[in-house]
């Protein structure tokens, strides 16, 4: 593929896939639509709360060192109309996330797609509003 | 430019206003799963004849999305018209950076700005009233007994609201702001010398047409209007939303707001 037409692509793909209009804030303003992070790892919390849901996820390098990383959800009306409940993602879960990572390089992200170790997604769908139903 | 990118660019562009405009002006898809009620994802809005009141008057009652500036409040105008901002204005805008936005730090939106949340407007005889979900979890009220704006107030977010119909519109007149929300994400500003004439008109039972007048000689040359739409959000029921529970994370968010 020409590099000119990768360019396009990818510009498309960055328009598709960040959602413009976050919860209360940019979307764009935290988080870098073009770093995008894919983390496994076990949840370690979950909270359940405004203006943002968010879950934390122990990652283990490949020495063993731990690094908690927080993921930002919609808020939980968001998420609960699209049919996730606060019981969908639970401490322990080994969670594999694709993200956008927050600007200023903190181990934060926005979470776009979150898949239990069975292959099953729980959470898809970030600030923006824009999860997809439950693939069960 | 190159042949190719003059090609490919419209795409570009097209695709992202789509996503812009179906976030800010159209509720999502009609893919709502079991057991998630309807709501952010639920059935399309209705296009029959609006319903009146026994008074007579349009009923405009239910759950809207949308019908505001979110992220520029310039998607609101005129084909072509630029909005007639200040230039010195123009540079307070400029410096804003995004965390300031008093959105993202849980405060009102104040007028005409909305957001991702649903909102319904409900009528009573003295009164009109605009609940919102979120960002505030708060709400307007607009006096509808004929009343005048007050000589004297302390400005506020929502300001001091009057309303009358005109034929099927009505017709909501606020003075009274504070100089502290912002017009969108990104930054777009006005001073307490604004005047609103907002004008709600239901072309059908589920399209809610606001055309926004925006007066304020202390930040603009002119007065402009903005035109949004608001969808209804049929079977919706507003939720609790406080925003305040945990918005420890403001400080994550950088730069400056023009480039939300």
């Amino acid at each position: 593929m020409r590099a000119k037409q990768l360019c396009v692509l990818v510009a498309m793909s960055a328009a598709l896939w960040a959602p413009r209009v976050s919860a209360h804030h940019s979307f764009a303003a935290e988080y870098d639509a073009n770093k995008p992070v894919t983390l496994k790892g076990t949840v370690s919390k979950v909270e359940w709360t405004n203006p943002h849901a968010r879950f934390y996820v122990d990652v283990k390098d490949d020495k063993g060192a731990v690094t908690t990383w927080n993921f930002e959800l919609a808020s939980p009306n968001v998420l609960r109309r699209n049919g996730w409940t606060r019981t969908s993602l639970n401490i322990g879960d080994e969670v594999t996330v694709e993200g956008a990572r927050a600007k200023d390089g903190s181990t934060m992200a926005n979470a776009r797609v979150v898949k239990l170790a069975d292959g099953r997604r729980v959470f898809a769908g970030s600030s923006g509003g824009d999860a997809p139903p439950p693939a069960n | 430019m190159k042949p190719t990118s003059l090609l490919t660019l419209p795409l570009v562009l097209a695709v992202g206003a789509l996503v812009v405009v179906s976030a800010q002006q159209t509720p999502p898809a009609p893919t709502s799963p079991a057991g998630a009620g309807s709501g952010q994802r639920g059935p399309a809005a209705p296009t029959g004849p609006v319903k009146r009141l026994p008074n007579g008057k349009v009923d405009l009652s239910g759950v809207w999305q949308g019908g505001g500036p979110v992220g520029d409040i310039k998607m609101g105008l005129a084909k072509g018209e630029a909005l007639p901002i200040k230039p010195e204005w123009q540079k307070i805008m400029d410096a804003r950076q995004s965390k300031d936005d008093p959105e993202a730090n849980c405060l009102p939106t104040g007028v005409p700005r909305r957001d991702p949340y649903p909102w319904r407007i409900l009528q009573t005889d003295t009164h009109t009233f605009l609940l919102f979900e979120g960002n505030i979890h708060s709400y307007r009220q607009i006096f509808m007994d004929g009343r005048k704006h007050p000589a004297d107030f302390d400005p506020s977010w929502y300001g001091h609201s009057v309303g009358h119909w005109e034929g099927d519109t009505l017709v909501v007149d606020t003075v009274g702001f504070n100089d502290k929300f912002w017009f969108d994400f990104i930054g777009t500003p006005h001073t307490e010398q604004l005047h609103t004439v907002e004008r709600y008109t239901r072309t059908n039972l589920g399209t809610l047409v606001i055309e926004t007048t925006i007066d304020d000689p202390g930040a603009y040359t002119r007065p402009f209007k903005i035109t949004f739409t608001a969808r209804l959000r049929p079977g919706e029921e507003l939720m609790e939303y406080i925003c305040n529970e945990n918005n420890g994370f403001v400080h994550h968010i950088t730069g400056p707001a023009k480039e939300f």
